[in-house]
């Protein structure tokens, strides 16, 4: 054995010595590298699971908003059917009114007529009467008192066809 | 350089290498290479040896504990540099563990096995350094002297791949009666159980079934006689192939060195960082299959 070499207080020495380099590793490349493999795997893993997430998320909202979207188009066209609706009503109301207005303006011009046109009869009668009078003055030559003569013509008058009203 | 073709280029380095040869073998032949297979002892300071390839040890734990403490001073979750590297490394010698033995029982045995990886490829390489075989101081006198190196790899000295071998073996055995039991384990050396069975038999006087189990309970005895055996052998082929291998390779790259100096031997360099890493792994890979086969449920008998 002593040609080989072997001796016990070496290989006692190079016991220790893997005991050492044992340490020195695991304290030294083991149990770090380990904490950051597992670090990382755990750090990726969170990650892939943030990005699950927000790609849920995302979906979620773009659900929210489609929702969102489709509620104003519907009550966008809600307000718009409302608007056409009261535009109507208004629109009728304004005629009616306007026809109603019409309506009184055009009794209110024949009411007028009417006395206007009573007035004028009226006026025509008088001139007439007036007239016939000073006719009739001119035929008898003042025979008669005024007074006298008004009566007779109105009398005569009376008597005339369409005179009686 | 560019005015010259591939071909001729090639050429010319080699004529440059067999130049070099040549003038290095004439002007500056090497000595006589001298080898001895134990290792020398430098000093004996209170009666402890200190042999060159235990300085040879030191200076694998000073590097290696130095790269670990340089690539995990500053860890970051990002890879950079030799951090980058040494997980690199790492993860593959992770992924070779658990491969064989399993993720959980990878994680146990990491520790173990990656150190005696890291500690016998560390030593192989590093022995591959200038230095190394080459600076000591010369002994003897007159003609008869021969260069004592202060630095020799460490598994070029017997005493060092014994002392892995030991203690890769100690580890198995412990992890196997840790895992089955002292008993339980102890029955795959000392397996008495048939014999003692047959024994009983007999002396309940059912002669014919008592003797069918004596002789299958003394082939069990048998078996584990060979289990202990080749457990104990275990040591010695452990111990003798990274010896073998490693002195060899020293051996051969002195030889080279001095028979064609220079250039002609930088092959052989290669072929050396080859075989560490193969030898590294073999060391590593078979106590990992020992320790796997400890911890594995052997059947009952």
């Amino acid at each position: 054995m002593g040609a080989i070499g072997i001796d016990w207080q070496v290989l006692l020495a190079q016991l220790i010595n893997f005991g050492i380099l044992f340490g020195l590793l695991f304290f030294l490349l083991y149990k770090p590298m380990r904490r950051t493999f597992d670090e990382r795997s755990n750090r990726i893993k969170e990650s892939m699971e943030q990005a699950e997430q927000i790609k849920e998320q995302m979906s979620r909202t773009e659900e929210q908003v489609r929702e969102q979207l489709a509620a104003a188009r519907r009550e966008g066209q809600d307000i718009l059917a409302q608007a056409a609706q009261m535009g109507d009503r208004l629109k009728e109301e304004a005629r009616g009114e306007a026809r109603q207005e019409a309506e009184v303006i055009v009794a209110r011009a024949r009411t007028e007529i009417e006395l206007e046109r009573d007035e004028a009869i009226d006026e025509v009668k008088r001139q007439f009467v007036d007239l016939a009078i000073t006719a009739a003055e001119k035929v008898v030559r003042e025979s008669l008192d005024r007074e006298k003569h008004r009566r007779l013509i109105e009398e005569v008058l009376e008597q005339a066809p369409g005179g009686e009203r | 350089m560019a005015r010259f073709s591939r071909r001729r280029r090639i050429g010319i380095i080699a004529f440059i290498s067999f130049g070099l040869i040549a003038v290095g073998a004439v002007f500056f032949p090497i000595s006589m290479p001298h080898f001895q297979l134990a290792a020398e002892v430098l000093w004996s300071p209170l009666g402890i040896p200190i042999t060159n390839t235990m300085i040879g040890a030191w200076l694998t734990i000073l590097v290696m504990g130095g790269i670990a403490y340089a690539a995990t001073r500053k860890m970051r979750l990002v890879p950079h540099g030799l951090q980058n590297v040494m997980e690199a490394a790492l993860e593959m010698l992770l992924n070779f563990v658990e491969s064989i033995a399993g993720k959980e029982n990878g994680r146990k045995f990491f520790p173990l096995v990656a150190t005696i990886f890291i500690f016998v490829i560390a030593n192989a390489w590093l022995a591959l350094f200038p230095g190394f075989m080459s600076i000591g101081l010369w002994h003897g006198n007159g003609e008869e002297q021969v260069l004592v190196p202060f630095f020799r790899g460490a598994n070029t000295d017997v005493n060092f791949p014994l002392a892995l071998a030991l203690i890769s073996f100690v580890f198995v055995e412990y992890w196997g009666f840790r895992s089955h039991g002292f008993i339980s384990y102890m029955s795959k050396f000392v397996n008495v159980r048939q014999y003692f069975g047959g024994m009983g038999q007999m002396l309940r006087g059912r002669v014919r079934s008592g003797m069918g189990m004596l002789f299958s309970g003394i082939i069990d005895i048998f078996v584990g006689f060979i289990e202990m055996v080749s457990e104990m052998v275990r040591i010695m082929s452990f111990t003798f192939r990274l010896f073998g291998n490693m002195t060899a390779g020293e051996i051969l790259i002195f030889s080279m060195m001095f028979l064609i100096p220079w250039v002609a031997a930088i092959p052989f360099y290669g072929l050396e960082l080859f075989i560490g890493f193969v030898q590294a792994l073999i060391f590593c890979g078979l106590t990992l299959v020992f320790l796997v086969m400890a911890v594995a449920p052997h059947e009952e008998h």
